[in-house]
């Protein structure tokens, strides 16, 4: 026997990149963060070969999750072609061997910036979201020592004054993006700058979901079946952004999340937000096999469980 | 660049990890460890414990084989992580003391790993977060009065997260499980 055959192979990097303790500590988080629904569980947060605020929590999050089985799939506002989303995906499987795709069905792990994809995600489907700011609270109190015996005193007064002035003021709720929720019940939470369609995606979901900020050092999640509901009241409701009346230059298909694309006549294009879903109509529509999975929205709007987005405000 | 490969610790960490965080997140469904018994204890315990923690276990062999992962062997009251590979009338009032953190920091609450069977034994109604609506599960050999004290004792968000190991199998049981005893 030669030394050789009592040392591991050498390697430039740790598997996922993190070291051991780093994973270790990330997965004792993630662990208690499940346990404790919306709560923001304080963690390391290490060093990454990206800066900070490009993503590196959801980094964390995927890199101490995914092995070499994963199926991965990164998006950034909905396009798996962004440079973000690019260059995510390639370190990600550069470190962890896993295999990717575009197609949200697919992925066992999503790792996503600011958006849901329109396909429902199902049971073992893990979705992992970039947060760059996790403090709900932030808005109505900036100290976040503050802010955080607030949570423990689940005093979120301030929230509901802060949302009855925007109804004074200006005679709806002005939040789009990152719009509060109140986790099982308890947490007021902030789900990452998705846009207000797709909060209710995150309302007794059959897939995990894992938040992480890694500049604000915060990890949080939703388990699967949870209550998730938007801060509302009883008399005036949260809505989704409206999309009645547009089409996607692309597919010719509506009522899914769109990107606008001002013209230099004034007007506006649309092209739905979801490239991977996209991808699967434009296949479909040149006759090619495409196993195109049930959306959170159906083809005139409507939000596949009744009841979560009320009407008649 | 090589994509770097899995040693074989850390092949067998990350099923464990990957299987604890699919138990809690659908509590009292089974998922399965790589190994059974003693060993499965302590695969938990090298998955999650190491110098920046702490555990208890009464058992005296587990004791040895935890403090190999560099983590501190600590009291009941203040151990985050603690090992029952059986759980008697006696060792409740140890589980009794471990910590549920507080308003301010309820992540400080314990997880408690339990060894028992399943399929057999009470029957337990299990209803919360990661249940679509309610599951049923039997476990034995348990203490009868594990599921009062842990009814004293966990009041979400404060409280412990349980782990329940028989053979392979895990069930997770999170401090927001509501736990009713048939």
């Amino acid at each position: 026997m030669i030394l050789a055959d009592l040392a591991h192979p050498r390697q430039d990097y740790s598997y996922g990149f993190l070291d051991a303790f780093a994973r270790r500590e990330l997965r004792r988080r993630i662990l208690k963060a499940i346990a404790i629904p919306g709560y923001q569980v304080p963690y390391a947060s290490r060093e990454l070969p990206i800066a900070r605020g490009w993503g590196t929590g959801g980094l964390q999050a995927t890199l101490s999750v995914a092995g070499p089985q994963d199926v991965v799939k990164v998006i950034d506002q909905g396009a798996d072609d962004s440079v973000n989303a690019a260059n995510l995906r390639r370190f990600i499987a550069r470190m962890t061997g896993v295999a990717t795709t575009t197609d949200t069905t697919m992925a066992t792990i999503i790792q996503s910036r600011h958006r849901i994809p329109e396909e429902r995600l199902t049971e073992g489907q893990l979705l992992v979201l970039q947060v760059p700011d996790p403090e709900p609270l932030r808005a109505v109190q900036p100290d976040s020592s503050q802010a955080r015996e607030m949570h423990a005193d689940a005093d979120y007064a301030q929230m509901w004054l802060s949302l009855y002035e925007q109804l004074v003021r200006f005679g709806r709720f002005m939040q789009g993006a990152s719009y509060p929720v109140i986790v099982n019940r308890r947490y007021l939470m902030s789900p990452s700058p998705i846009p207000r369609w797709d909060t209710p995606a995150l309302h007794q979901s059959a897939h995990l979901t894992i938040l992480s900020a890694g500049r604000e050092k915060r990890i949080y999640a939703v388990p699967p079946y949870t209550d998730v509901r938007p801060i509302e009241f009883s008399d005036v409701f949260f809505q989704v952004e409206d999309q009645t009346g547009r089409v996607c230059t692309l597919t010719g298909a509506g009522q899914k999340y769109m990107d606008e694309l001002p013209q230099p006549g004034g007007e506006s294009h649309f092209r739905i937000s979801d490239t991977g879903y996209v991808e699967k109509l434009l296949k479909t529509a040149h006759g090619e096999p495409s196993d195109i999975g049930p959306t959170y929205y159906d083809d005139t709007g409507r939000f596949f469980l009744p009841g979560v987005i009320k009407v008649g405000a | 660049m090589t994509t770097p490969v899995m040693s074989p610790v850390d092949a067998r960490q990350h099923d464990t990890f990957t299987t604890l965080m699919w138990a809690l997140s659908y509590p009292g469904h089974a998922t399965y460890l790589l190994a059974t018994g003693a060993d499965a204890f302590a695969l938990i315990g090298e998955t999650l414990v190491d110098l920046e923690t702490g555990f208890f276990t009464p058992d005296a062999l587990l004791t040895a084989r935890l403090a190999r992962t560099g983590g501190r062997s600590l009291p009941a009251e203040s151990a985050p992580y603690q090992f029952y590979p059986r759980l008697g009338i006696s060792e409740l009032d140890l589980l009794a003391a471990a910590p549920v953190g507080s308003h301010a920091a309820p992540d400080l609450g314990a997880t408690i790993v339990i060894g028992c069977t399943f399929g057999r034994g009470t029957c337990l109604r299990l209803r919360g977060p990661g249940i679509p609506g309610i599951r049923e599960v039997l476990v034995g050999d348990l203490p009868d009065g594990l599921w009062d004290l842990r009814a004293t004792k966990v009041h979400a968000p404060l409280g412990w997260d349980i782990f329940l190991v028989a053979g392979d199998a895990v069930l997770g049981l999170p401090r927001t499980t509501a736990v009713e005893v048939r």
